[in-house]
């Protein structure tokens, strides 16, 4: 019998971990999705300046490394036309009478960085007529011709394809260079090595196009980093380039140093700045950009499934990551209360922390964890207070059981009417959220606190009420460790080892924490009385 | 360890009583024989086990109806609930009044603490047990009336407010531990060790206290009398264990206490039984369970009589 025990409890503690173990090595699963917390609110506002009857904006879009989606145009009753046939996306305001409001423009932006490790050499002689634009050289001053004339035949000699070609543009503008925010022109730049971040970018531009390579200025927005992430911060726009190599458009940064990448936080708005160069100046408009981090701690549960699904192995199958959305959402929550069963079992009979019921302070927990904790103590006190005073009331009035509970029951959904009405003035709580949680038990609890004080006294009562909060803090705790639940979630066979964790739990034989505080005063008279006869 | 002390002493502790003892002692189907009231005085009376005398029974709301006809034949009883526990919902009725006023008998019962209730009242109370209000499960429940006993004068110095009773724990028939439970004034005349009655450990082999706790904490008087603790010795103590040990025979139960009490004039009677009795008891004796019960499952003669199985636990223990 002990070894049949034995047995199970090890099969049901070692079996999921050794699933566990073989998902991770041999399918090379991961335990728990990626976590993404690199998606943004942005928020667009446009103004025209002066009398304008129709104006344009560029809008960001989805392309590599970075996905737009829930985008929004907010716009009175303008006319809009948003022409997406080019490379980028650009949005047209028109309207009969003057535009004088404001047009504002709202998306949620997934963002990646871009790596393009190894550039394959590149001898391309012609290219599409669609890039013929990006080949297009601007017209200098005769005197800088002369003078990046010079510069090529001092940096680029030897090179015979074009993407060492571009390394080496990339190298001189980059590094001979200085940055100075004073210095516009090519021109200037070109006699004194210094130059903002936009004339660097032109630079490059105009140097790659020399040598027949397409190429491009991106107009971007770089997020906000640490602190300011979470609070909405005016952006403003940045310059890199992109130049057209071995048939892909690589992302290029003269001013930050990047070549073949583009790092995480950029979000390119438009792709060619010679065409937005009118439209964005500050001549034409007054615009502010604003990004705020979408929300910390999210899953990437829509890779993950792909990933399981593709594993093509029985967990492909039985993962949970199948079901509806709904009921993924409901099961992330449920699959963490047997841990939080397992912490109540080990609280009870192994340190023996009172409490009140035996799955009270689960279901309070996720009372909590459903509303908010300040929310759920207030509700609690407000249980604790019935509890008190339903004695002290409805005593006088000799009533049967059911009905006094029943009572007590009506007296719970007056509370909610009230607190309905609070909160609808007041907005600061979610009123949905009452209804979820089962009155019934509110009512039992009650009733089982008002006989407790009535039997037990008030101080134990008090006891019974503090180990009770004590456990709902613990599991509450313990429903906000995202981790743990998309562990779980990931991972269900690990309920075998809870049950498993429960089974020892429930062999214990020894004497619990509070028994050692219990037997304490016998403990010390015994050893009184002991060492007296010893001194006899 | 830090319970290295408790093992050295072999305390029981609650997870070895529920999973060594009473889970595997006690045969759940019994419990009803001694959870309901009703159905171990029935069982008591076909084994020839005394106990208070049932006046009546109310087993629903209609037979409340004349409750007070039944009452005006008795001088005093006892209501209780047939599935209480630690003495809850127990009424005492030490005197009854008949008042004739306008040609109309009015029925006052005085309580053991001296307060007064009406005929309507305790119609209340027995309602509240039908209801339920003190089973421990909430189910619906049945109320006893029965005859009060009164305080055996040995124990006048001793207690204040109500009757003590004598608890023994009994496993596999052979009373193990023992003590005496002391109503106090702070246990409100109960003899209840969590509302603050005194509990004093009894020696096995000659029923006299040898240590007592109110609360856990170890007390030389009563506090309400002021009478030394140590030194009383009970009478009729071969017949209170004997009596105790025969409960085990009667239902069953392998991990069992036996609550008795000492009448004036019949002697030893059994109050009630417990399928899980506490664990103070240890604290009152200032001895643990653990060595007592193992000696029982490991030497203790089988298929002995309820006397021999006494005198095996007068000699040992």
């Amino acid at each position: 019998m002990k070894k049949l025990t034995v047995l199970i409890t090890s099969l049901l503690i070692f079996i999921p971990l050794g699933v566990l173990v073989y998902k991770s090595q041999v399918l090379h699963l991961s335990l728990i999705p990626q976590m993404v917390d690199d998606v943004w609110n942005l928020h667009v506002n446009v103004k025209p300046k002066g009398s304008v009857y129709s104006f344009s904006f560029p809008l960001p879009r989805s392309a590599p490394g970075q996905r737009i989606s829930d985008d929004k145009l907010r716009s009175r009753d303008y006319q809009i036309f948003v022409d997406r046939n080019s490379d980028s996306t650009m949005a047209t305001w028109s309207s009969k009478s003057m535009i004088t409001g404001r047009i504002s423009y709202s998306a949620r932006v997934d963002l990646k960085p871009i790596s393009y490790q190894s550039i394959p050499k590149d001898y391309t002689e012609t290219y599409p007529r669609g890039l013929d634009k990006y080949l297009k050289v601007p017209t200098l001053l005769a005197e800088d011709q002369e003078a990046i004339g010079a510069l090529e035949t001092a940096i680029l000699e030897g090179s015979e394809d074009k993407t060492s070609l571009i390394r080496k543009i990339y190298y001189y503008v980059e590094e001979e260079i200085q940055r100075n925010t004073d210095i516009k022109t090519i021109h200037e730049t070109l006699n004194v090595g210094k130059g903002s971040p936009l004339v660097k970018a032109k630079l490059f531009n105009i140097m790659a196009r020399r040598k027949r390579v397409p190429s491009r200025i991106v107009v971007m927005v770089r997020m906000p980093e640490g602190k300011k992430a979470k609070e909405e911060t005016k952006l403003h726009f940045t310059f890199a380039n992109e130049v057209f190599l071995a048939n892909k458009w690589i992302p290029v940064d003269t001013n930050r140093g990047h070549f073949g990448e583009r790092p995480d936080g950029f979000l390119v708005i438009h792709r060619n700045y010679e065409e937005v160069e009118k439209i964005i100046s500050k001549k034409r408009v007054s615009y502010s950009i604003q990004a705020e981090r979408a929300r910390i701690n999210r899953y990437n549960k829509a890779e993950f499934k792909k990933e399981v699904i593709q594993s093509d192995s029985i967990f492909g199958k039985l993962s949970l990551y199948r079901l509806p959305l709904p009921i993924q959402t409901m099961f992330t929550t449920i699959l963490l209360i047997p841990i939080g069963a397992l912490i109540l079992s080990i609280a009870r009979n192994l340190i023996g922390i009172p409490t009140f019921g035996i799955f009270t302070p689960i279901l309070l927990a996720l009372f909590f964890r459903e509303t908010s904790f300040g929310f759920g103590m207030l509700f609690f006190s407000v249980i604790v207070i019935i509890g008190i005073g339903e004695r002290y009331v409805l005593d006088k009035f000799y009533l049967l059981a059911v009905p006094r509970l029943s009572i007590i029951l009506t007296l719970i959904i007056l509370l909610m009417l009230g607190y309905s009405f609070y909160s609808v003035e007041m907005t600061s709580f979610s009123h949905k959220h009452l209804a979820f949680f089962p009155i019934v038990i509110v009512t039992l609890i009650i009733e089982r606190l008002s006989i407790m004080i009535t039997e037990e006294g008030l101080v134990n009562t008090f006891k019974t009420l503090l180990g009770t909060l004590v456990i709902v803090v613990f599991v509450y705790s313990l429903f906000f460790i995202s981790s743990l639940e998309m562990f779980m979630f990931t991972n269900p066979e690990l309920l075998f080892t809870v049950m498993g964790l429960l089974i020892l739990v429930g062999k214990y034989k020894g004497y619990r924490l509070s028994e050692f505080l219990r037997f304490r005063d016998l403990v010390r008279q015994k050893k009184k009385l002991e060492s007296k006869s010893h001194d006899l | 360890m830090i319970f290295s002390d408790l093992k050295n002493l072999g305390i029981l502790g609650i997870n070895n009583r529920v999973g060594r003892y009473i889970l595997r002692h006690n045969k759940r189907a019994n419990y009803p024989l001694v959870d309901n009231k009703v159905l171990t005085a029935q069982r008591a009376e076909a084994w020839g086990i005394p106990t208070p005398e049932n006046y009546f029974i109310v087993e629903n709301y209609g037979s409340l109806k004349n409750l007070h006809l039944k009452l005006m034949s008795y001088d005093s009883f006892v209501i209780k609930p047939a599935r209480g526990s630690q003495g809850n919902g127990i009424i005492v009725i030490k005197e009854i009044i008949r008042e004739e006023r306008d040609g109309e008998i009015r029925i006052l019962c005085r309580r053991s603490n001296d307060k007064l209730m009406d005929v309507e009242e305790v119609r209340h109370h027995i309602s509240g047990i039908l209801s339920g209000l003190y089973s421990l499960s909430g189910q619906s429940d049945i109320a006893i009336v029965q005859a009060k006993i009164d305080k055996h004068p040995i124990f006048d110095d001793y207690s204040f407010g109500g009757i003590p009773d004598i608890r023994v724990i009994v496993f596999e028939g052979f009373p193990v531990m023992s003590m005496v439970r002391l109503p106090t004034r702070s246990s409100d005349g109960r003899a209840n060790l969590h509302q603050g009655a005194i509990g004093a450990g009894l020696n096995l082999s000659d029923g006299k206290t040898n240590n007592a706790v109110i609360r856990n904490q170890v007390v030389d008087i009563h506090p309400d009398t002021g009478h030394k603790l140590l030194g009383l010795r009970l009478p009729f103590w071969p017949e209170i264990l004997e009596l105790a040990a025969r409960c085990y025979d009667m239902v069953g139960l392998g991990y069992l206490g036996a609550d008795i009490v000492l009448t004036p004039d019949h002697g030893p009677i059994l109050l009630e039984l417990n399928a899980r009795p506490g664990l103070g008891i240890q604290i009152a004796n200032l001895a643990g369970l653990v060595p007592r019960l193992e000696k029982i499952r490991l030497e203790a003669p089988k298929d002995l009589l309820a006397r021999e199985r006494v005198a095996f636990s007068m000699k040992h223990f």
